[in-house]
């Protein structure tokens, strides 16, 4: 276990000083500032923290998978994991430390939009808290179930992409689908959706990861 | 498997009877305390010489159709430098990743310190520092952080492997390089530093995968000569390469391989026992008189070839005695007024070895 958080620990500290996630801390921001500006109407009918965090996790969700995908498919091609399987570690640690890693960051960078969406809806729009409580939960709920899929569907698509742009292409077109699955019970008109989502994401995320895990496990490096 | 343990009270020696990765419950008979016994999840062969570091027997690997590896079999003593070459596509570097457990094997055994592999990968996985041939770093790491994490997930505490990551790059002329990117560093420093990281956990044994290719002069130099103290200090070297002049300085024990099948294992001079079917004199005169043409009727000369004007190579009968024919061509050459400037049997070089073999073996 000592190795399973030592490869954590590195691909946290290697992912959140990475270039694509310094623009995403400060990206995400900006975009839930530029959503208030330039579609003063949506405010109205929807808290801004609400459609922020529809728009950000969809895109945060599409670069989590982006990301990983990218990275492992670009790590299998350099042989960067020969040395570690060398060594006596399990395999699994190197996918579930990179998935931690970049659903964490990715889940972080999301939630600092969602604050200052919940700061503009509070201070400029004079939206009570306990009213915009239940929504802001949901949103949260929603979005980080998204980037897990997200982020475990990117993993099982580098493990088993046999390159880059095949992984980026399926991840694309593919990816989409997937990590809106979350929001079905929602179109059932499932109430307690917060519940429902929260169970479907993390059955999907385990299912995609178990997945990509047993393909890793037979891989032949 | 049996295992002789002792009892941490009285020091009785207990003989305890189970399965790999077993857990049994273990009565002191002396003084009746108890405890719980795990046996190692590892299949050892007792058969096996404690002096083989490495034994494969009948390896064979399969890719769709072709087969890479067939029936491969040798085995390396502790402390021995094993050259491994061949052609491109022979199976090299297939053998040496069914050795470590990157890829599986389709039939046969693999014994690494007399502990089956991938079975004991574990406890092996320790003993062994592997050089791949194309070795990959991620990118985002610095020198000092890949070989901190290295170094950690081969057994090394922080402060041992900081200590480490310091000798061995100073060792390797590298410590200037310590806090780059790993993406900044050139192909030739890039291969140094993935010898470092195999070499920080003092390995028991050293794998290297082509450890020469792309190195400069200096460069080889220094991992040649790493090679010879590692090995005079009782490491185990296995390493393969092309370049066949540094097998023949290094290696105590040589396997050719082609086509995935083993062509021939030795000693340098055992290999070139069978490849000399006769012997080789170099004679160059400083004073050539041209009346040397007895040399021809001694017995045991089998032909002469004339180089230029004043050196010759002679082909003795390897069923004669060659020291008393050496003897009687001196002997011509000086009544015949020739000044001699040297004489000396010649060697054959690996690489006439090697394709003597090569063409034995029939390559497909």
């Amino acid at each position: 276990m000592m190795s399973l958080s030592l490869i954590f620990i590195d691909e946290l500290k290697g992912f959140y000083k990475s270039k694509v996630m310094i623009a995403l801390w400060l990206i995400f921001p900006i975009i839930t500032i530029l959503i208030h500006y330039l579609t003063p109407g949506t405010s109205g009918e929807m808290p801004l923290s609400l459609f922020t965090s529809i728009i950000i996790s969809s895109i945060g969700g599409l670069i989590a998978s982006l990301i990983l995908t990218v990275q492992i498919i670009h790590e299998k091609d350099a042989r960067a994991y020969d040395l570690f399987l060398i060594r006596p570690i399990k395999r699994w640690y190197l996918l579930v430390s990179k998935f931690f890693a970049v659903f964490i960051c990715v889940t972080i960078a999301i939630s600092i939009a969602l604050s200052v969406g919940i700061a503009i809806d509070l201070f400029q729009n004079e939206v009570i808290l306990d009213i915009l409580l239940p929504g802001i939960i949901d949103s949260f709920v929603m979005s980080i179930s998204i980037i897990a899929i997200s982020s475990s569907f990117g993993i099982l698509i580098g493990v088993v992409s046999p390159s880059i742009i095949v992984g980026v292409l399926i991840v694309i077109f593919i990816g989409q689908y997937v990590e809106i699955l979350p929001l079905l019970p929602a179109f059932f008109g499932i109430s307690n959706s917060a519940l429902f989502v929260t169970i479907v994401g993390i059955i999907i995320t385990i299912v995609l990861m178990i997945i990509a895990l047993i393909a890793f496990e037979k891989k032949q490096f | 498997m049996e295992k002789k343990i002792k009892c941490p009270n009285c020091q009785t020696i207990i003989n305890v009877i189970g399965e790999p990765g077993h857990q049994i419950k273990v009565k002191c008979p002396a003084c009746g305390s108890e405890g719980v016994f795990t046996f190692d999840a590892v299949y050892s062969n007792s058969s096996i010489s404690s002096n083989k570091m490495v034994v494969l027997n009948k390896v064979s690997k399969k890719y769709k159709d072709l087969l890479a590896l067939n029936n491969v079999s040798f085995e390396i003593n502790k402390g021995e430098v094993f050259g491994y070459i061949g052609p491109n596509g022979a199976g090299k570097t297939t053998t040496i990743k069914i050795m470590i457990d990157l890829i599986n094997r389709n039939s046969g055994e693999v014994y690494i310190n007399g502990i089956l592999m991938p079975e004991g990968k574990n406890k092996i996985h320790k003993l062994i520092g592997y050089l791949p041939q194309d070795v990959g770093f991620q990118q985002w790491r610095t020198v000092n952080h890949a070989l901190m994490t290295f170094g950690r997930l081969s057994g090394l505490d922080k402060n041992s492997a900081n200590k480490r990551i310091d000798e061995v790059l100073k060792w390797m002329n590298l410590d200037h390089i310590r806090h780059k990117k790993i993406i900044k560093l050139s192909g030739g420093m890039i291969q140094k530093i993935g010898l470092a990281q195999a070499l920080l956990h003092n390995p028991e044994l050293l794998i290297l995968d082509e450890p020469l290719a792309g190195l400069d002069p200096e460069g080889r130099f220094f991992v040649k000569d790493l090679i010879k103290k590692l090995s005079s200090n009782g490491t185990t070297v296995f390493f393969s390469s092309h370049i066949l002049s540094d097998v023949k300085d290094l290696a105590t024990k040589i396997c050719i391989l082609d086509w995935g099948q083993v062509i021939k294992i030795g000693s340098f001079d055992e290999l070139r026992t069978e490849f000399t079917s006769e012997n080789q004199l170099e004679v160059v005169l400083s004073k050539n008189s041209g009346k040397w043409n007895k040399v021809n009727d001694i017995q045991g000369v089998k032909k002469i070839i004339e180089r230029n004007s004043n050196e010759f190579i002679i082909n003795l009968d390897k069923s004669i005695d060659n020291d008393e024919i050496i003897h009687k061509i001196i002997n011509e050459f000086l009544r015949s007024n020739c000044h001699i400037r040297s004489v000396g049997l010649l060697s054959p070089s690996l690489d006439e070895i090697y394709q003597y073999y090569l063409k034995k073996g029939g390559g497909k």
